[in-house]
Parts: C-alpha cells; structure tokens; sequence
C-alpha cells in the first residue's frame, strides 16, 4: 500500500511544529523516518494518523485512512512503548485491540510467541520493562497483518538481540509488499535497515529518496585507489582537472568520482591497480551534515 | 459500530478496578438498604419495597459508579490508549457512541445488580420491618423514587462524571468535580443564599444536583427541577463532546 503524505502542517500555538511535508513511503521498502530531537517526527506520524488536527492530509492507496475497513488491516501503528493499561494483561490489551478486525485469540497467541511475550501473556504489564513494552506495541501493531505498519522509535530499549530480530522482521514484513515507516535515532541500525529514508528537522522536509542517493549526498564520499604508481595516476588525474590527495605509501583518495570513472582513466593508461573501492559517507555522516543548522535542542561544546 | 462496542467492552471488563468498583458498590448498596431494616427499630419511618429499592440512587453508591464512568476516558488519557483506539476507529463520533451506550449499559447492570442486593436483603429482613402501606422511606431523603427514576439518574450522575473527564482529561477530577459539588459547593452556595436574604436565589434555583435530587425524590415544589437537571447534564455532555472530537488525541 503505497502512503502518500501531502501538505503536513501543525502549529503548537507559535511554534510550526511541520511544516508543509509532502512524501511517500512506497509498498515493498522500509523507508527510515530521521530527523534531531524535535524536529516533527512523532508529530508528523500523528498527523498521519489523524490523531492530531492540522493541515494537509495522508492517502492510503489514494483513501484516507477513515475509509478503509477494518483500519487495523490497512494500519498498524506503535507510537510509544508505554500506551498501555498498566493493569490490563498483555493478553486482555491484545484482545481489546483485535476487536475491530475480529481477531482470533489463537492469533493473539500466535503473536505474543512471535514477539517473545507468550511466558508473560497473563501478566500485568506495569511491570515490563522498556524492551518488553517495546514488544507488546509491536505486537499491538502487527496483530492483524496490516499492509502498514508505523512505527515510532521501536528499537528504543531493545537489547542487541532483539534490534535484530527487529531488523530482519520488517525487512521481511516489506520484502512481502507491505510498507514499513520506521523513525529510530539509531542510524547505524536505520542503515542496515532502510531502503529509503525521508529526513525532517525543525518541521521541514531535508530529503525524502533512497539510502543510497542519500548517501550519496555527502561531501565525503571518495574513491580510494591503491597502485604502485600511484604518483603517476595521480599526475594523470591532474591533467584532467580532477584532485587527489596521498593517503599513506601508494593510497590516493580521489573526493567527488566514481569507482568506473577512475578504473576507466587507470586502464587506459596502463596503471595497474591493488585497490579500487568507493569510500562512502555513513548515514550519520549524511545526517549530521545536513540536519546540522536544523537541530531545534542545541547541544554546548564539549571541552 | 458493533466492533466498537466489543472494544470498549473488551476495554471496560478487562481492568480489575471496574471489577472492584462494582462490588463496592453492590456493598454499599447492600449496607445503606440494610441499615435501616436491621439496625434503624423503625426510627426511620416504616420502609416498603419501592423505598428500599431507591437506595442505590444515594450519592455514596453513585461515587463508585461515576469512578468507573471516568475511566471510559481517563484511562484512556492517563495511559496513551486514546491513541490506540483513535488510530483503530479514526470516526470520533463513533468512539464516543460506543463510549456513552457501554456506559449506560454498565450503569443499568450495575443497578440491576444493586435492586438484587436490596432485594436479597429486602427478603431476609425482620418480619414486618417492610411495610405495602405508602411509598415508604427514602435514604435519599424526600419521597422514595421509582425505578426508571434510580437508573436514570445514576446514568445521569455517571455522564456527568465522564464528560468532567472529556473536558479536564483528568480521571481525578472526573470523580471529584461532581462529588465535591454535591457534598460541599452547593450547600455552601445555599448556605450564602439564605445568608443573603433572598439575593441569592436565583443561583440556588439551577444548581445542577439541587435540582436533580430535587426531581430524583418528588420534591412537589420543583416542577422544573428535572429539566434543569437534564440540562445540565446535556450541556456538559456537548461541551466534553466538542473538546473530544477538536482536541489533539
């Protein structure tokens, strides 16, 4: 189900908490929702949701949300770790919620074993700790297998293990035709997770595309190339007006080209190569670097 | 809707407190219509079925079903389920149907189970304690009230409590609000009345729990007093209704 999010804009009394988002998170891909603390984030994902007021609306396969039934078939949605009766089993919380969809109890059961809380079902979850509420939204989320699962810093709390289990469960759960909308600070594990990513920070949209145009983006991404005559590539390369910089005995870094440009240029001067590879930007490289002036909580220095 | 009403069922039945609080209740129920009958030798004046069952319209028993009548939103509001069961049924209007008819229906159970209590009671009572001459005696002072009278009214007293609980979105002062203004801030405004010569009075005239145990117990003097009462709490039911349906969840 293809989510289409036109026109976002919330205000928080005089602050414009969104500002006039536009994006969509494609069937199939996990799309990586980032952005500095306060930028809009959960705010946006409300708005999607139609659990706050404000401009613009969100189409689910060209409807809005209210038309498709049941709605927890078209969405699942974990906003926070903590919505939950404290004194409501995990069991009874799961059975309130597949009340819309007619969920079965086997399915219920069959969740809580898929999450991992099938020991504490019949336990009040007031008591779990983060990692465990975590699980218990996830499974409120995917109880009735919804083409649309949303999903708010899910991996907040969660123990390496569990991150990924994480991981491969929504890259299964797109690899199926689903979409999967994810936010998380942790860009490391939102790397090896996202297909594509929309980037917000204080209310505006920075990029919305595919990890790898994203990464392409950074102004650190290079080529490195080894040869034992790396200083006549070098020369050869400064012929034409392209600048390298010596890293180490026989290493160049070549900033601003790609792999095929100088392997191309090397093989047709006859410069034999150790090493050819493109040295790319991490997403938190990317991240930083274009969300910098966007952080609506500065840090201080560090000393 | 129906998957509506399974849900708030689902969500009512499934914490231990609506549980509790309905027991409760039922004891006081019981404990306020046996008083009387077993302790009170008849100081009371002569008590007869329709009195005995008008206990659990009493103001005590009313508290324990206004606490469960916060909980259809305080719950929701103190745990972050509201946004679980917005993103479930986006219609609010529908939400909040689903709300007020399982909310009357707890409220007709509960008083149901409360006119068993009294009748249990009413059935093992000292022989000629309960009388078949005249309406008999009222805990809720004034004339007993019929039955429709006792459900009524205690739905009434319940959605005042949960449309408090729309307005404020504090659980807490859903059951405290109406509880303070029946027990104490109504007596003080009748006490200021009097204090003014009549100035006063006009105040006195609407006050919304003046006015409803004015109709709950036949008061002859106070034609309007169930109008008034209704008006009360319908006002406050549209006012929790537009913040419900406005409001960022």
């Amino acid at each position: 189900m293809r989510i289409e999010a036109r026109n976002l804009d919330k205000h928080f009394r005089s602050v414009h908490a969104v500002k006039d988002l536009s994006f969509t998170v494609e069937p199939g891909r996990v799309t990586g929702f980032l952005g500095p603390n306060g930028s809009g984030k959960s705010t946006t994902m409300r708005l999607m949701l139609g659990l706050d007021s404000g401009g613009g609306e969100t189409l689910y396969d060209g409807k809005k949300l209210s038309s498709h039934y049941p709605v927890t078939r078209t969405i699942g949605a974990h906003l926070d770790a903590k919505f939950f009766h404290p004194k409501r089993t995990a069991y009874s919380h799961l059975r309130m919620l597949g009340a819309e969809a007619g969920i079965s109890k086997a399915r219920v059961h069959e969740v809580l074993k898929l999450v991992g809380l099938e020991s504490v079902a019949k336990k009040r979850p007031g008591g779990f700790s983060l990692g465990m509420g975590q699980r218990l939204g996830l499974a409120g989320a995917i109880l009735a297998d919804p083409q649309v699962l949303m999903l708010d810093e899910p991996a907040n709390g969660l123990d390496p293990q569990s991150i990924q289990w994480l991981r491969d469960f929504l890259k299964h759960y797109a690899s199926t035709g689903k979409s999967v909308l994810v936010s998380s600070h942790l860009l490391s594990e939102m790397e090896l997770l996202a297909d594509d990513v929309v980037v917000i920070a204080r209310g505006n949209l920075i990029a919305a595309e595919s990890m790898p145009a994203f990464l392409s983006r950074a102004t650190g991404s290079a080529v490195v190339v080894r040869s034992p005559q790396s200083e006549k590539l070098a020369e050869l390369l400064s012929a034409q007006g392209i600048a390298s910089t010596t890293d180490g005995a026989r290493t160049i870094v070549i900033p601003g080209q790609t792999t095929d440009r100088i392997g191309e240029i090397a093989f047709t001067n006859g410069i034999a190569l150790s090493e050819l590879s493109p040295r790319t930007a991490s997403l938190e490289q990317v991240f930083l670097e274009l969300t910098e002036s966007g952080q609506e909580y500065r840090l201080g220095e560090t000393s | 809707m129906i998957a509506n009403l399974v849900y708030e069922w689902r969500r009512l039945w499934s914490v231990r407190a609506t549980w509790i609080m309905t027991f409760v209740y039922l004891v006081i129920t019981g404990l306020l219509g046996a008083g009387p009958l077993f302790l009170g030798d008849g100081e009371f004046g002569a008590q007869t079925w329709q009195g005995l069952y008008s206990t659990n319209a009493n103001f005590l028993c009313l508290v324990m079903l206004s606490v469960v009548a916060s909980q259809f939103f305080g719950h929701e509001y103190r745990y972050g389920t509201i946004r679980l069961t917005l993103t479930e049924f986006p219609k609010r209007e529908r939400v909040l149907l689903a709300k007020t008819i399982l909310l009357a229906v707890f409220v007709t159970i509960a008083t149901f189970l409360g006119w068993a209590v009294l009748g249990v009671i009413g059935s093992i009572a000292p022989e000629g304690s309960i009388g078949t001459e005249g309406p008999g005696f009222s805990v809720n002072g004034g004339e007993p009230s019929e039955l429709w009278q006792v459900l009524l009214f205690s739905f009434a007293y319940c959605l005042i409590a949960m449309s408090l609980t729309m307005i404020t979105r504090n659980l807490a002062l859903g059951i405290v609000l109406p509880l303070l203004t029946f027990s104490v801030i109504e007596g003080l405004i009748q006490l200021f009345a009097n204090l003014a010569n009549g100035k006063m009075d006009w105040i006195v005239d609407i006050l919304p729990f003046v006015n409803g145990n004015a109709w709950l117990t036949n008061l002859p003097d106070s034609p309007n007093a169930g109008l008034i009462f209704a008006g009360w709490v319908v006002g406050l039911y549209l006012i929790g209704s537009a913040v419900f349906f406005k409001r960022d969840a």
